[in-house]
């Protein structure tokens, strides 16, 4: 297990440096006039060279590549172009926000789909087929809609909830809450549908197989096979499906982020971009690739606890 | 477009102790004022200060050495009287006795000397804004002299805004937070950089009444309709409103405002002499070009009907702003194809165009359209929105979409109309507005206006552009608070928010 994480994490890090560097060039590449865009179309052509030499801009690619490696090495991630934040603030700002929404959404979509795809599998019938219905509705509604009317239903009209913004969990655990719980939902209710499926067919085939005929043979109780045998086999094919989504959600994160005007690490991706501010999109892209990597680390142990075969491979 | 962000985002960013809806802000009760910003905060180096949406950061706590009045004209404020020399060269400025810095400093002409200079030798809008400052002496502790390289109207202004903010000398270099001597100070425990900015009262402000509210924040959120969810909600007291949103926000109950801040957009052609699309060189085809826009159409279409056809890049109320002029291009397809066929251009020619359907779709609709009903043939080149700026700028467009802003006439006039300004990418030379704008920078009072509306209707008969309208932004405020729009500003400065008298 030991060696299994290790090279895993190995592998992880690899990843986080391999992205980083083809985000680095192909943010060079693009040969864009970032001093240009900082200042505004009210600047000379002289104070923009100013500001291109200050940036550094005017050093090779190799130079300022080399410079950027050496300060992300020992934990800087440098200053954003535009507004002069430490880039590491900046995302200890922004990450416990995003991640605040997508892992709230990950549970409620672990909870539901298990309670779904269980009730589909062991009903049968038109709650089957209601649960199915439901599923490919949500698969196919987008995320940013769902957003738009639980915004403007439940905050605006209703005013059960707040419309947007954030409260830290440290500020106020109910205010955390409640500024999480509606994009929470948002993000939740594709991953809700896909994985909900997916534990529904595990189970019905889990059902089927002969270990559980074996069990029911020997006088177990429904409620006993299903819980203590079918479920935990049929757990790990949902638990692919589930990391598979963690990765959609943060993408759905930035989405959502905006509708609820949340300072999450998509809005400070998304504005970096379109600004074209470097430091600032090479941190969040090396973060985010960092979190995808550790959720997906849990998701194998996890799945290695539910399945002694994989410990051993 | 007076900033990337600002043109990108085109309808195009933590909360306060208060947290769930509704709470905010409940004006006269607690005495809070919560706004949001569509741009994010620029550092506090005035340096490198940004004049945008950006300015309302620094407002509440850097004071201006004079305030702009709702004609933008110079009111005493850390300054008390100021004189000009005959040559208007020279600018003395007497300054406020007693004022101090929150770091316990006091202003004097010395800190002022040391920050007229230290925003000026930044890369800054602010520091663009100030470059004709030539020195800066401090005669006495209450006097400072300025001396311009020639004479210039927009100095005042400047410093009114920010380029006239002082910061503590301590502070100049690289400060962590902004220390200033305004009414406000930031209060850095209830501020998350990027996100949230608090700013409380600072005791003993010597215009305390000035500013009816205790404390300030101001929210960061790039979303339009995060913005007017917020609003509806309760969240915010004022924020900018997308024009199309106007409608159902006062529906609501809340107050809009709606003020032309100088911006003038439309069609401006770049290749005025023809160096790669000969025809522009011809004075028939340019103003072709102004005959073919339905301008009362695309105000309707683009601007929900806010706006008003113009011809000129000076708006009301500006200084060189002639209301004849706007009637001299209607629109006339029929005397567009007329004029075209004589300049020798009867089955028109072939334009490229920089494709700004992602940012401005209906304005680049009705550009395409318009351009397509006269003969001319349009091509579109997709790009990046982060290169628009620049290829504008390298001149690989004869024409485009374009909008322009700048605080005050003289600097429209810099910006784009002198050979070597920024804007003309083309470095188009005419010897008579060369000759009018020196006559500008010399001369004064009645005598500079006569003279700016002598270059603006030369510019209009010449047809160096083809304008729409000027720009009209949205400005919504919850019931209880009142805003007042600056001239010139595209988003209303702090010192203009007060509680609604109902």
């Amino acid at each position: 297990m030991l060696v299994f994480l290790f090279r895993r994490i190995a592998a992880g890090v690899v990843l986080v440096v391999v992205v980083a560097t083809a985000t680095f060039l192909l943010l060079s590449l693009t040969g864009t006039d970032v001093a240009r865009n900082i200042l505004g179309e009210t600047a000379s052509p002289s104070q923009v060279s100013a500001k291109a030499r200050e940036l550094g801009l005017d050093e090779p690619l190799v130079v300022r590549y080399g410079h950027w490696i050496d300060r992300a090495v020992h934990g800087d991630l440098g200053q954003s172009w535009f507004t002069g934040d430490s880039v590491n603030q900046s995302l200890a700002n922004t990450l416990p926000v995003t991640l605040s929404i997508v892992l709230v959404g990950m549970l409620i979509a672990l909870v539901l789909s298990i309670a779904l795809g269980t009730l589909a599998a062991l009903r049968g019938g038109w709650v089957d087929r209601v649960v199915q219905f439901a599923a490919v509705l949500g698969t196919a509604i987008p995320s940013f809609l769902i957003a738009l009317v639980l915004a403007v239903v439940l905050a605006v009209q209703l005013g059960l909830l707040p419309a947007t913004g954030y409260v830290a969990l440290g500020t106020s655990a109910t205010g955390w809450l409640q500024s999480v719980i509606l994009p929470a939902v948002a993000l939740a209710v594709a991953a809700t549908a896909a994985t909900a499926m997916q534990v529904r067919g595990a189970l019905i085939d889990v059902l089927r197989a002969d270990f559980v005929r074996t069990l029911r043979s020997r006088g177990l109780s429904t409620r006993s096979v299903v819980y203590k045998h079918a479920l935990r086999n049929a757990a790990p094919p949902a638990l692919t499906v589930l990391a598979l989504q963690f990765i959609g959600l943060i993408g759905g994160a930035v989405v959502v982020e905006k509708v609820f005007g949340l300072p999450g690490i998509g809005t400070l991706a998304n504005s970096a971009a379109v600004r074209g501010d470097a430091p600032v999109l090479l941190g969040t892209v090396v973060v985010t690739v960092a979190v995808v990597v550790a959720v997906n680390l849990l998701l194998d142990i996890a799945y290695g606890w539910l399945n002694p075969k994989v410990r051993v491979s | 477009m007076r900033k990337t962000a600002a043109f990108i985002g085109a309808g195009f960013l933590t909360i306060t102790t208060a947290a769930c809806g509704g709470t905010a802000s409940t004006g006269a009760a607690d005495k809070t004022l919560t706004i949001s910003e569509s741009v994010t905060a620029t550092p506090w180096d005035l340096a490198k200060a940004s004049m945008g949406p950006e300015a309302q950061y620094y407002q509440p706590v850097y004071d201006t050495l004079v305030r702009l009045n709702s004609k933008n004209e110079p009111t005493p404020n850390l300054a008390t009287s100021w004189s000009y020399d005959k040559a208007e060269t020279t600018l003395t400025l007497k300054l406020r006795s007693g004022v101090k810095f929150t770091d316990g400093t006091a202003l004097d002409a010395q800190a002022v000397k040391q920050n007229l200079l230290h925003t000026k030798s930044g890369t800054g809008t602010a520091a663009g804004e100030i470059q004709d400052i030539a020195s800066v002496d401090a005669t006495d502790a209450q006097t400072v002299v300025i001396k311009l390289s020639h004479p210039t109207a927009a100095l005042l202004p400047a410093l009114g805004q920010v380029s006239g903010m002082i910061a503590s000398p301590k502070s100049l270099e690289n400060p962590k937070a902004p220390v200033g001597s305004g009414p406000y100070q930031l209060d850095t425990s209830a501020t998350t950089a990027g996100q949230t900015y608090t700013y409380t009262r600072t005791s003993g402000y010597w215009n305390a009444k000035a500013f009816p509210y205790d404390k300030i924040v101001i929210k960061y959120l790039a979303d339009p309709t995060a913005r007017t969810n917020a609003l509806l909600s309760g969240q915010l007291d004022g924020a900018s409103l997308s024009l199309s949103r106007v409608k159902t926000v006062k529906d609501r109950g809340l107050n809009v405002v709606t003020y032309q801040p100088g911006d003038i957009e439309g069609l401006f052609i770049w290749d005025r002499a023809g160096k790669i699309v000969p025809a522009l060189g011809k004075l028939k085809v340019r103003q072709a070009l102004n005959y073919a826009f339905d301008k009362q159409a695309i105000i309707k279409t683009a601007k929900t009907g806010l706006g008003e056809p113009t011809t000129q890049l000076f708006a009301p109320g500006e200084e060189g702003y002639d209301a004849s002029l706007d009637t001299k291009y209607s629109y006339d397809p029929a005397k567009a194809k007329k004029l075209l066929a004589e300049a020798g251009y009867p089955n028109g020619f072939a334009v490229t165009l920089p494709d700004l359907s992602a940012l401005f779709p209906q304005e680049q609709a009705a550009l395409t359209q318009s351009l397509k009903d006269i003969g001319i043939k349009v091509k579109l080149d997709n790009l990046p929105s982060d290169q628009i700026f620049s290829s504008m700028l390298a001149g690989k467009y004869a024409l485009s979409y374009f909008k322009l802003g700048a605080p005050n006439p003289w600097d429209k006039v810099q910006l784009e109309l002198t050979k070597n300004s920024t804007w003309n990418p083309f470095k188009y030379d005419d010897p008579k507005a060369d000759d009018l704008i020196s006559q500008i920078s010399k001369a004064t009072g009645a005598e500079r206006t006569t003279l700016f509306k002598e270059l603006n209707t030369y510019v209009v008969d010449q047809a160096w552009d083809a304008p729409w309208t000027p720009t009209v932004n949205a400005y919504a405020t919850a019931k209880d608070v009142k805003v007042t729009p600056q001239p010139g500003i595209n988003f209303p400065p702090i010192y203009n928010f007060a509680p609604a008298t109902s």
